[in-house]
């Protein structure tokens, strides 16, 4: 879901009385209201790792200002590649305060206190929603490709994962498993995420739902031990124990319930994010799961 | 000697009771699991998921409860004994915030990964500098403020440096786990976290309890005691080693766990005595039960996420350090006009 907020108030007569020339920019909303700025489309700046995949999967490079801190890391950017030629911003306000975007993009959890300072500014911030399923992550690409100024350059992207889930529907041998998706620090991701949906595509169960039913919850390794799902989802194949929470994945009792041929490896860059990586997410699950 | 048969009571009695809360340790959790089962999974039968529940969750961590409870509370009846001062306990002269500041600047620098033998003893190099520093600082007939005072400078820098390490490192998720450094927790720990810990909580234990003769020749007085044939600089040197040993183990593993250190021997010098070699044993005995109770109290008090045990322990141990300053207050004040 997108959602566009106004300006405040204030920051609209602010505005007024800054002139009409400016008034006019900021009132012009609305994907097909880039006015006569460039033909392009809206230059934007993204300040969310999210946000960052669907403007560089889908805006022109010139349209392009600036993305996240996040947007180079190799582990967590699909496009990180790709990335490397846009300016880094820091994330934080200034910097888009700037560039003056027609567009930013941000998460509906970035920082509140630079969301309202863009948006007492004047500028348009359009705050993107956590995506919850395939079908929610389609539906996203294509208002963002809209509001860009591309409204049909989604449909690509959006074939390649509806071809990836018909694959892997005809593919799924029926047998119902259940698979823990589990993070550093014994993060579960819960019934209501993307992930329940990606294992649903392949025929799979989320065991996180009975859990959490929202968006996961932080589990014990007794719980975990407990519930013994028959599979489980982890984003590295050997974690690497950098801090106390990753050494949790490495705990002696879940190395003896889960060999590896008990663990399915899906990169967090493709579970992540909406986009257009969600077609690779279901081909790799789909591969994993008939490997055995 | 009566004192000496009460001592020995007090200890056997205390030793029950820390065996009793381990015991009872093993059958709480978030996963309820019934006695029967709890004892069957502990001697390697019935279901798989209880056998593993039992023997490789709960079992280190309660094996963690009882070693570093011993340690810290034996290492604050050694500083208690050394400094001829009822207010000395290693989280008040920053060691464990120094040890955590250790463990987490090895970490940032990609030195080592959180399993390895690096982190205990970056986590001791870090206990034994604040120690040192400190009684450095203090001087050899160091009051009650400045001791104190020099404490809390360093325990606020270290804590600090902390932050600071876990903020330059290329972690994601620093602010999770500055909260883990600063806040000790024995959730989920493994028999892993125990070999990385228990080697030096034994060396370090044994270390202070050899110079139990000592402790009792030193509250005649320095000079007394040197007279007795006790090198005082060479005793302060073995109890420095031996308190960054058994703290910076502890919260390599653990994180920082305050405040056990203070409270254990004031608890047992009603029972035995105030005889600093008859109070090192008890103490850490004490210190075993303490940690054991709060772990699992952490357990037990309902809430949505895990309550660090370190935030119960401080929780106790503040008021009591209150309470103790309210009673050493002429003394405290004395040493202000000095």
């Amino acid at each position: 879901m997108l959602q566009v907020r106004l300006p405040s108030r204030r920051a609209v007569s602010c505005l007024v009385r800054a002139g009409a020339a400016s008034l006019a920019l900021a009132l012009s909303f609305g994907p097909l209201a880039t006015g006569p700025v460039r033909a392009a489309g809206p230059r934007v700046v993204s300040i969310n790792l999210c946000a960052d995949q669907l403007v560089l999967a889908l805006a022109d490079p010139d349209q392009i200002l600036g993305l996240s801190p996040y947007a180079r890391d190799p582990l967590r950017s699909f496009a990180a590649a790709d990335a490397a030629r846009f300016p880094r911003l820091s994330g934080t306000a200034e910097e888009v305060m700037v560039l003056r975007p027609d567009l930013t993009l941000s998460g509906r959890f970035t920082k509140r206190a630079t969301r309202d300072l863009l948006r007492e500014q004047g500028l348009r911030l359009v705050e993107l929603d956590t995506v919850r399923s395939l079908d929610g992550a389609i539906r996203q690409m294509r208002e963002v490709a809209a509001l860009l100024g591309h409204p049909d350059r989604a449909d690509a992207a959006v074939s390649r994962i509806e071809e990836a889930v018909a694959r892997a529907r005809s593919a799924a041998d029926g047998r119902p498993r259940s698979v823990l998706p589990l993070q550093r620090r014994g993060w579960v991701s819960g019934g209501d995420t993307l992930m329940t949906s990606l294992l649903a595509a392949t025929g799979l169960g989320n065991a996180g739902s009975a859990l959490s039913r929202g968006l996961g919850r932080q589990v014990s390794l007794e719980a975990i031990v407990a519930l013994r799902p028959d599979l489980l989802l982890l984003s590295e194949a050997s974690v690497r124990p950098e801090d106390q929470g990753s050494a949790l994945l490495q705990h002696d009792a879940l190395r003896a319930l889960y060999p590896p041929e008990k663990r399915i490896v899906l990169p967090e860059l493709l579970t992540i994010c909406g986009g257009p990586m969600l077609a690779d997410a279901v081909d790799r699950l789909a591969d994993a799961v008939r490997a055995p | 000697m009566v004192r000496s048969r009460r001592g020995a009571g007090a200890s056997a009695a205390l030793a029950i009771l820390a065996v009793a809360l381990a015991v009872a340790s093993l059958g709480i959790g978030p996963v309820r699991l019934a006695p029967g089962t709890v004892v069957a999974a502990l001697l390697g039968q019935g279901d798989e998921a209880a056998r593993l529940i039992v023997r490789e969750i709960r079992l280190p961590r309660a094996v963690l409860s009882l070693a570093i409870g011993g340690i810290l509370g034996l290492s604050g009846a050694a500083l208690q004994g050394l400094l001829r001062n009822p207010l000395a306990a290693p989280s008040l002269f920053g060691a464990p915030q120094a040890a955590a500041f250790g463990a987490v600047a090895t970490l940032s620098l990609g030195l080592a990964d959180a399993l390895s033998y690096a982190l205990p003893l970056a986590a001791i190099a870090g206990a034994f500098l604040s120690v040192f520093l400190l009684l450095a600082v203090a001087g050899r007939e160091a009051g009650l403020v400045l001791l104190i005072l020099a404490g809390l400078a360093i325990s606020s820098l270290a804590g600090a440096a902390t932050a600071l390490a876990m903020n330059l490192a290329p972690n994601p998720f620093a602010a999770l786990e500055i909260a883990f450094w600063l806040l000790g927790s024995l959730e989920d720990r493994s028999f892993r976290h125990v070999a990385m810990a228990l080697p030096f909580i034994l060396f370090g234990g044994a270390l202070l309890l050899s110079e139990r003769a000592s402790f009792r020749a030193l509250t005649l007085g320095e000079e007394a005691a040197q007279s007795l044939g006790v090198e005082v600089g060479r005793l302060r040197l073995v109890v420095i080693v031996g308190v960054a040993l058994g703290v910076g183990a502890s919260v390599a593993v653990a994180g920082t766990i305050g405040f056990i250190g203070l409270v254990a021997p004031h608890l047992v010098r009603p029972l035995v005595g105030s005889d600093p070699a008859r109070l090192l044993v008890p103490s850490g005995l004490a210190g075993a039960c303490l940690l054991t109770a709060a772990d699992i109290a952490v357990r037990i008090i309902p809430s949505t996420t895990d309550i660090k045990v370190g935030v119960l322990t401080a929780i106790i141990g503040v008021p009591f350090f209150l309470t103790l300053i309210v009673r050493e207050r002429r003394r405290l004040a004395a040493g202000l006009a000095a």
